[in-house]
């Protein structure tokens, strides 16, 4: 089976880079291919990149509640583009309330700074390995 | 078990004496503090950050603190107005006044600081300090209140800028140039004024322990100093109004020691290598945050405690002025509740602890003088290592210090997965989220974003005279090109109703770079405008 592949990001103005950074190392750590896309990124921007890169998995690193309109607007941009990529979402301001609203508005798993690690690759793994058998 | 501080210093179970220097505070070389007798009202400047919504907004939030005690001001901008960037700009408008206050414009300077008694009070800037202090310019002068006698400070870190913090989208040379032409005009307008606060504190927030901390910031501040000397300001004209401000994490001995030593270290560095001969120039300014990285957002109460810790190891430290990042850090910028909370915890430690009778309380000890002596050596050693490696503009345009800053949040976050470090609440004494509920109903209360705002800074983009806001833009342009001081014409722009995002826009063009990230427009002349000069 091929090595799953997680594209990380940081939308709008957040620029709080140490839950990104710290995530992209422990998926490393467990033989994932991550690509840290970087700040500044608009739903649009993380949908075209996700896409031509192939992702099995996006997630996006939330340190501000920018996240809680961005995220949203980014599933729509994947699914307009007709992708059925899953959207993980991970950060310290997530509250179990707008988890539960995250979810609805259809992410597909959400972390907080408790998360254990190796929930957090098991987790990633699942929905990668999903994808790639309904491919 | 072997032991050691943050920094790698080896712990023995006890110490005994050491050389035995006697040195006094307020004396040559201020390890011990910078006064013999301080003269604030208070025995440090006792403030907490302040910022959320609009100018008017982070005003009540001003005043609610001054009436409650409070001896200082500090102001931090909303992640667009950290970045530079207007509230209309597409990438920013999700985020308006939600980490801080929205700053783009004269008119939220002077709603900011309207009815700030700035006699009374010295009004510190955590806002990019080109425009803070632009801002503050004006709102002095609209006024009446002569510049000469503003107190204060701003930040600078144009070296690590982009690393670690709010991007500018502005080249490494540039961000140098702004903060020494800030520094360069307080040095002729505004001698009270701290025109130069080393901001060690944003990027040692990336988890770099006490020595890393001060070594990059001796770095930038070295080369700072070695610039303006340069541009021909005698060193003690500026270097009495350089302060430092400093983070202080869990480390109880280490941070005390940190201080300590910095002191020493940039008496002597002042001296021996840039030629101060007036004391004040040689006596570090020591103002200070406790650490918000510290905080959990597990058990939030506990936040509570890890702030009064720090801020004990601060006034143990002397330091000038604190603030205490609150108990709510991990979700928010400072609440109502959250700002009492801390500004009550520096109040309880001056009036009835009374850590702060005594200068310099733990001088003479063995543990501490060692320590001290020790964080010397280690800082001066990595500030040299650095220095060996070339221009500190070319290590940060290549990304040295981002990738050193990169490694630190990797390690900080690997120490508490490994348990290396212990956070409590966190890798050991966790409890069930069901149960984890005191104070997290007033930690998680959101701020919503300021779209009111945003609708107003777009009518008043409409309703400008746009042929005299054109050229006071020009007149930015034209500055840049031609290598003056920028801040009188950047105060004259913001006066004729740019914004800070137009302005930026105007350098960045004026520069030849492309007129943002997001190509956000700047304004046009409108045809039958009066050309107004």
């Amino acid at each position: 089976m091929s090595r799953e592949f997680v594209a990380l990001a940081i939308m709008g103005i957040d620029q709080h880079e140490n839950g990104a950074i710290a995530v992209a190392r422990v998926l490393r750590e467990a033989q994932m291919k991550v690509e840290y896309l970087g700040k500044f990124h608009t739903p649009a921007s993380v949908a075209d990149n996700a896409i031509k890169q192939d992702a099995d998995v996006v997630g996006i690193s939330c340190h501000s509640w920018e996240y809680m309109r961005l995220v949203p607007q980014l599933i729509e941009e994947l699914r307009m583009r007709g992708s059925d990529i899953p959207v993980v979402i991970g950060g310290s301001v997530i509250t179990p309330e707008d988890s539960e609203k995250m979810r609805q508005s259809g992410v597909a798993a959400v972390f907080t700074s408790s998360t254990d690690g190796n929930k957090l690759i098991e987790c990633v793994r699942a929905l990668s390995g999903s994808r790639k058998r309904s491919d | 078990m072997e032991m050691s501080t943050r920094s790698g210093i080896p712990l023995q179970r006890s110490y005994v004496a050491a050389s035995g220097a006697a040195e006094r505070p307020g004396e040559y070389p201020f390890t011990r503090g910078r006064l013999a007798s301080p003269n604030t009202q208070t025995a440090w400047i006792q403030r907490e950050l302040a910022g959320e919504g609009d100018g008017r907004r982070t005003n009540q939030q001003i005043r609610y603190l001054l009436e409650h005690g409070q001896t200082g001001i500090d102001v931090i901008g909303d992640a667009p107005t950290q970045s530079l960037l207007d509230p209309d700009h597409p990438l920013a408008r999700e985020a308006v006044g939600t980490q801080g206050v929205s700053l783009c414009r004269k008119q939220d300077f002077l709603d900011l600081f309207k009815d700030v008694p700035f006699d009374q009070v010295s009004i510190s800037s955590s806002a990019p300090a080109f425009f803070a202090l632009s801002g503050l310019v004006l709102a002095a002068r609209e006024v009446g209140f002569p510049l000469e006698r503003l107190r204060g400070s701003v930040l600078h870190g144009p070296l690590y800028t982009e690393d670690c913090s709010y991007a500018w989208h502005l080249p490494v040379d540039f961000r140098v140039r702004l903060a020494l032409d800030s520094i360069e005009y307080c040095s002729r307008h505004m001698p009270k004024f701290h025109a130069y606060l080393e901001d060690t504190y944003f990027f040692s927030e990336s988890g770099l322990s006490p020595a890393e901390e001060m070594a990059l910031g001796f770095v930038q501040l070295r080369h700072l100093v070695r610039k303006l000397i340069a541009r021909g300001i005698a060193i003690d004209s500026f270097a009495p109004r350089i302060a430092l401000l400093v983070n202080c994490g869990m480390d109880f001995f280490e941070e005390i020691a940190k201080i300590r030593a910095t002191r020493r270290l940039y008496a002597k560095m002042m001296r021996d290598e840039f030629g101060a001969s007036n004391p004040r120039s040689l006596s570090a300014a020591i103002t200070s945050h406790t650490s918000g990285l510290s905080l959990t957002s597990q058990q939030p109460v506990n936040n509570v405690v890890r702030g009064t810790v720090q801020a004990l190891a601060l006034v143990l430290a002397g330091v000038q002025a604190l603030e205490i990042s609150t108990f709510d850090e991990a979700y928010r910028t400072p609440s109502k509740d959250a700002h009492i909370v801390a500004l009550r915890t520096q109040q309880i430690l001056e009036l009835e602890a009374g850590v702060a009778k005594v200068l310099d309380p733990l001088g003479g000890s063995y543990f501490i003088e060692r320590l001290t002596d020790q964080l010397e050596e280690r800082i001066r050693a990595r500030i040299d290592e650095i220095e060996a490696m070339g221009d500190p503009e070319a290590l940060s345009a290549r990304g040295f210090f981002r990738e050193i800053f990169h490694q630190a949040m990797e390690d900080a976050q690997l120490g508490v997965e490994k348990g290396d470090v212990s956070l409590v609440g966190v890798n050991v004494h966790t409890m069930p989220e069901k149960d984890d509920t005191l104070l997290r109903e007033v930690a998680t209360a959101k701020i919503e974003t300021w779209r009111g705002h945003t609708k107003k800074i777009e009518h008043f983009k409409r309703g400008r005279n746009t042929a005299r806001l054109c050229d006071r833009l020009d007149a930015v342009a034209a500055t840049v090109t031609a290598s003056e001081n920028l801040i009188p014409p950047v105060i004259e722009a913001l006066d004729a109703a740019a914004t800070i995002g137009e302005i930026v826009t105007t350098m960045r063009w004026a520069l030849g770079m492309a007129p943002d990230i997001f190509d956000h427009p700047l304004p046009q002349r409108e045809a039958g405008d009066q050309h107004v000069a």
